[in-house]
């Protein structure tokens, strides 16, 4: 029961990782109706902006942070400006063609200008188990995780206050539902773009350096943003907290899978049938099998706007 | 109506002229030539058959329509082109013939959307809620709070627009237009789709606007009646060409629009 | 303020401003009143309400207004028009609330009645309609209105803003400083106080005329009764015309003190009551019924699974909800009472909430009868629901039921200071301390009603029972007999009816005939949702009425009905033959029902001669033509071919069980 406990744990924790990442996708999703191709390469330009600014300037963590924050705010006034502005009014299959073309344009740029190798991220937290949970309740329980948690539920609340209570809150909410009506009631919606980039940037921030410093900062964290799919299938592209549960669940249902379906699965065929087969790797398909599942059952997502045509 | 509705209201000298207007999608011409003028206070009313570019009109005074000719003055100043932003920077709001609101939102947040404009503090320092950003939300809400009072929708504040019958979203629209405090209101088909009861509310709240707030109305209507009884003066439309302006007696007795509009059933 | 509660007695000094006086003397910072405004709940303390009363009163008095005349109050719940009450009062005046939705020429008919000269009014509604009241009511010198929306250009001669009325008050007051204080002093407990007019089945209403003491002693008594005190809350919504609504926001509320809130609309109710949150709630059943339906309706749209857990909790709750709320823990299994802890935290708790009735300490329906379902289902979720009997000439004080001692099918048990008697032909006769001083201007009719000996007959028949509670089974003049000499209860049937949420209004036949037959309404929220989850289409009310489906739903009802009725030894015999649903709603518009929403039979049975004839004489479908007044005024004409069905009756079990 005991190593039950901390599988569920573990995964829910790796869970809220993925929550990080399919949470920038929700900020520009809400608010212009647009999936996000781009979203995993901001991650990955964040992180190599970050090691990249650490390593060529020597700068320390508080240092670096601010800057690579700036770089992710300029990058999403340049977005608006240079990509989204043109595009206005155009249907949302061409705006979901040019977040492609930005994904591979950011790639591209990031590895010209910090180059290509795979580079340690360290954020001086270290990935062992919390010596006092392990003495109290005798659970493996790795700090790396739990600050990740913790910083992952901090970004959550501030981004539900600032969506639920403030004037942008309100505005982008605007702009999501209907663009010609905000622009009439004047709502400028190039500085909400903006900001909603700027945002989506700051998150991807946040996923990058948590993603970076576990896996290294390599080209590799760009498919981090395939594994926000399913977790957004699960929680609905519209829900802050679709984000967070969906990460939940798939972290803590992929974890689990790895660890008992196999031999399970593996002994029950071969008793029943008599076929002997290997269930490794598991984890590498389970989250999508999932989702597939999941979008039979219900295809808006656990907290996704359930859309209800009344005759 | 009982009460006469403009007595006691003064109107003014011109507020809006459209002046000599053009427009046209490729080939196909929507507005041939169209000048008129709306005096300030007034309820000027555009009527026209089914595609006799009237939405045309109003889409070209707020600026959603770039026209190929003509000229567009407004309080003072002249324009060849509008655009959404500084027409409503000016004090043009309007509604939509399909209601445009923000379906996920309550009834409050999307009325508060309509003072969009009239907030002043920074952008950034908004994200904080604090000082001087959290006093003028309170001012703004309390404005918005006298509209909800005038158009007698409390019981839905907190709703989501989507989930209110026709009748109450289109009061909502005209409810964010005037948390504006628009000096003029683009009404596009105001009572489209509305039963009896429906529309005689919806008329008198429009009385009520022009006559509490002053607010230059022009609104655009299919159903004649309304517009007779509402309006002072009345423009008339057919085929993207005037055939008609003047005060209802007038545009009743006009034989162009008789035979363009009145004789034919609807 | 202990002065205050006790028996059901006033002394002869006591007037209702002498209580707000003393209330501002003595808590003048306390809360007394409550208003939603703008989205905002602004309050007014005791000593504020006395500043504005003093303010209105002396406003009035500079229009010439004098002690003995009336002063007629229409619209929703606000502070003004009940501060204007007790400014009338202050003054020696009569306070005469009008039904807010009212047409203009039913209260025509109260302005005349009353001598009225100056009307105080809510808002350009209220307007509107004495400006067509002017013309044939020229007496009509003042019409005060608060809210002046959208009145900016009318004629001005005979409108007064309410502000500039106080605003001359406090003028007249400044030159007058002795006069409000010296009219308050005038004031004797004999004083009528109040007049309220009781719309009746027949003929024009009456107005009750119930003096300062007769209600503050009533109020006394009920605040013994249920231990109410000035921490109590409560929210006024009810019509202010009517008496339930006096004697709650008013007269009970000035003797003990509690704080009285206002709703922001007639609208934001529910959202209101659950913001105050009150301790104390008084309203008809079809109050309780409309929340009901909205509760199921929002149900019935739930997830599966949240609707299954409801539908599991209310069965517990039915178990054994109303055995631990009358105290009756004892006879409750262990496994249950852990069950409805369970359900308290994930069911009522929350229901309750969502009914604003979360702090609620004692509920009180009355009017008419409530249905099983809907009272089982308020006291099974821990609302401590109970029933009562009163009418307006009786001040509501006449019986209650006691906590813990509360029966479905009875009204409770004399009030402390009330004798009760029944008459030989079943007519429930009373004497109590709020009973009327008489109809205003007919003396014909208050001869009628108080017998020689002083005593008020209710005309209401019922009957004590082993227990000593009053049940009231229908009015007494209504009992009726079919052909075979079987007793026919008209209401009793009705009610019975009425119980099912499908069912809004029936009218039942058989006085003097063969057997009987019923009209039915079908209720359009709750049957239009059934038939939406069936996928049946409809386009109105008239359509949806003649659906075959719903013909069978309705059989069903009036099929359980008369299985109840077969059990009852003494109505046994009046089993429903033959029903039919009503093409139209019946409305107090079209004077089918009274403003309190009683059917009138006699006036139905004449205007569908045509299909009461085509119910017993056997035909099975009937076209009937039928005028319709809409709410802006305008009639029109609604056609409609009605069906009629048969219904099974049972076997009556004639045995003579009361004997044994």
């Amino acid at each position: 029961m005991q190593f039950f406990f901390e599988v569920l744990i573990g995964g829910l924790l790796a869970g809220v990782m993925y929550s990080l990442v399919a949470l920038g996708f929700v900020l520009i999703y809400k608010a212009s109706g647009v999936f996000n191709f781009a979203q995993g390469a901001m991650v990955f330009l964040a992180a190599l902006t970050f090691v990249g600014l650490q390593e060529k300037f020597g700068l320390p963590l508080w240092g670096a942070f601010p800057l690579t924050l700036g770089v992710m705010v300029l990058l999403g006034i340049g977005i608006e400006r240079v990509v989204l502005r043109p595009l206005v009014n155009q249907p949302q299959i061409t705006l979901f063609m040019a977040t492609i073309g930005l994904a591979f344009f950011l790639e591209g740029v990031a590895q010209l200008v910090w180059g290509t190798e795979v580079r340690r991220l360290d954020l001086g937290l270290q990935d062992e188990p919390i010596e006092s949970v392990m003495e109290r309740f005798n659970l493996l329980i790795s700090k790396f995780d739990l600050v990740a948690a913790l910083v992952a539920g901090l970004l959550v609340a501030v981004l539900a206050v600032f969506f639920n209570k403030t004037r942008i809150g309100r505005a982008l909410r605007a702009v999501a539902d209907d663009h010609q009506a905000a622009l009439a009631v004047g709502i400028p919606l190039k500085q909400i773009w903006a900001i909603v980039w700027s945002v989506a940037g700051f998150v991807a921030l946040v996923a990058g350096l948590l993603w970076g410093a576990r896996n290294g900062v390599q080209f590799a964290l760009t498919f981090v943003a395939l594994k926000a799919l399913p977790v957004l299938i699960l929680g609905g592209f519209e829900s802050v907290l679709g984000a967070i549960v969906g990460g939940l669940i798939i972290g803590a249902s992929e974890k689990l899978a790895e660890v008992y379906l196999p031999s399970l699965m593996s002994d029950f065929l071969l008793k029943h049938y008599d076929i002997s087969i290997n269930l490794a790797g598991i984890e590498g398909w389970f989250a999508y099998m999932l989702a597939l599942v999941f979008l039979l059952v219900r295809p808006e997502g656990l907290f996704g706007e359930r859309h209800i045509d009344r005759v | 109506m009982e009460h006469e509705h403009n007595t006691g209201r003064r109107i003014g000298g011109t507020f809006l002229s459209v002046e000599n207007i053009s427009l046209a999608f490729g080939g196909v011409k929507a507005l041939t030539d169209i000048s008129f003028d709306v005096r300030e206070h007034e309820i000027r009313a555009i009527i026209g058959p089914n595609g006799a570019g009237k939405s045309s009109m109003l889409n070209c005074i707020n600026g959603v329509y770039r026209p190929q000719q003509g000229t567009i003055r407004f309080d003072g100043q002249a324009f060849q082109q509008m655009d959404p932003h500084k027409a409503a920077s000016m004090g043009i709001a309007r509604t939509f013939q399909n209601i445009a609101l923000f379906k996920g939102m309550s009834v409050l947040d999307n009325m508060m959307t309509g003072r969009s404009l009239k907030m002043h503090t920074n952008l950034f320092l908004q994200a904080l809620y604090v000082g001087p950003n959290r006093r003028e939300e309170l001012e703004h809400r309390q404005k918005v709070e006298h509209i909800i009072d005038f158009l007698q929708i409390e019981s839905v504040r907190k709703t989501p627009v989507g989930r209110l019958p026709y009748g109450v979203q289109k009061r909502v629209e005209l409810g964010r237009a005037l948390a504006a405090e628009p000096r003029l209101l683009l009404l596009d088909e105001p009572m489209a789709g509305m039963n009896i009861e429906e529309k005689q509310d919806m008329c008198r709240f429009i009385l009520d606007v022009n006559d509490e707030f002053g607010t230059t109305i022009v609104l655009i209507e299919h159903d004649m009646g309304v517009v007779m009884d509402v309006s002072d003066r009345v423009v008339v439309l057919d085929y993207g060409k005037k055939i008609g302006d003047g005060t209802p007696a007038e545009v009743r007795a006009n034989q162009a629009v008789i035979d363009a509009y009145l004789g034919v059933a609807h | 303020m202990s002065t205050q509660t006790g028996p059901a007695v006033a002394g002869p000094e006591e007037t209702f401003p002498r209580l707000l006086l003393a209330h501002a003397q003595s808590r003048g910072d306390r809360t007394a009143i409550r208003e939603k405004d703008l989205g905002i709940w602004l309050s007014w303390t005791w000593k504020q309400v006395a500043d504005e009363v003093r303010a209105i009163a002396c406003g009035l008095s500079a229009l010439g207004f004098r002690r003995g005349q009336t002063v007629a109050i229409i619209g929703d719940n606000r502070p003004r028009l009940y501060w204007t009450m007790m400014a009338v009062q202050a003054l020696g005046g009569i306070a005469v609330p009008l039904y807010q939705d009212a047409i203009a020429s039913e209260m025509l008919f109260v302005l005349e009645n009353a001598e009225i000269e100056i009307a105080v009014v809510e808002d350009q509604e209220q307007v509107d309609k004495m400006l067509e009241i002017l013309p044939k009511y020229p007496r009509l010198r003042h019409i005060i209105y608060d809210d002046p929306r959208g009145m900016r250009n009318y004629p001005d001669q005979v409108l007064l803003a309410f502000e500039a009325l106080q605003t001359s008050g406090r003028e007249y007051d400044k030159s007058h400083p002795t006069h409000f204080q010296t009219e308050v002093d005038k004031g004797r407990g004999d004083d009528i106080a109040v007049m309220l007019y009781t719309s009746g089945t027949t003929g024009n209403p009456k107005g009750v005329c119930q003096t300062h003491s007769a209600l503050i002693a009533v109020s006394r008594g009920d605040i013994a009764f249920d231990g109410f005190s000035a921490d109590d809350e409560i929210l006024s919504y009810l019509p202010m015309a009517w008496v339930g609504d006096h004697l709650f926001s008013y007269a009970q509320a000035l003797v003990a003190g509690f704080c009285v809130n206002c709703p922001e609309s007639s609208e934001t109710v529910m959202t209101d009551l659950r913001e105050i949150g009150p301790t104390y709630y008084f309203a008809p059943p079809r109050v309780f019924e409309n929340l009901l339906t909205q509760v199921m309706i929002r149900m019935e749209d739930a997830a599966p699974f949240k609707r299954r857990l409801f539908h599991h909790f209310m069965g517990v709750a039915r178990r054994c909800g109303a055995a631990l709320l009358d105290g009756r823990g004892a006879s409750v299994s262990a496994g249950d009472r852990f069950n409805y802890w369970l359900g308290n935290l994930l069911v009522y708790g929350p229901l309750r909430n969502v009914l604003g009735m979360s702090r609620i300490r004692v509920a009180y329906t009355g009017g008419a009868a409530i249905g099983p379902d809907l009272f089982d289902f308020y006291r099974s979720i821990g609302i401590n629901l109970k029933q009562l009997y009163g009418q307006t000439e009786t001040a509501v004080y006449v019986c209650k039921q006691p906590s813990g001692e509360v029966k479905l099918d009875t009204v409770g048990k004399p009030l402390p200071g009330v004798q009760i008697r029944i008459a030989d032909n079943g007519e429930v006769q009373v004497r109590t301390p709020g009973m009327l001083k008489e109809y205003y201007k007919r003396p014909d009719a208050t001869a009628e009603s108080i017998s020689p000996d002083g005593w008020f007959l209710t005309g209401d028949a019922g009957y004590f029972d082993e227990d000593g509670h009053l049940k009231i089974i229908d009015r007494a003049k209504d009992v009726g007999r079919l052909d075979s000499g079987t007793l026919f209860a008209p209401q009793y049937i009705e009610n019975k009816l009425k119980f099912f949420p499908h069912i809004k209004e029936a009218v039942a036949f058989g006085h003097g005939r063969d057997r009987c037959c019923v009209f039915i309404n079908i209720d359009l929220g709750s049957v239009g949702n059934w038939a939406e989850r069936r996928g049946i289409a409809y386009s109105g009310y008239t359509d949806l009425a003649q659906k075959d489906e719903v013909y069978a739903l309705v059989k069903e009802c009036v099929e359980s009905v008369n299985a109840d009725l077969a059990k009852d030894p003494q109505l046994g015999g009046s089993q429903i033959h033959r029903f039919l649903v009503l093409h139209k709603e019946l409305d107090a518009d079209d004077g089918e029902l009274t403003r309190t929403r009683k059917v009138r039979r006699g006036f139905i049975a004449e205007r569908y001669q045509q299909l009461v004839d085509a119910l017993y004489g056997g035909a099975t479908h009937c076209e009937i033509e039928a005028q319709v007044k809409f709410e802006d005024g305008r009639t029109g004409m609604i056609r409609a071919d009605v069906k009629i069905r048969e219904a099974r009756t049972f076997p009556a079990e004639t045995a003579q069980r009361k004997a044994a």
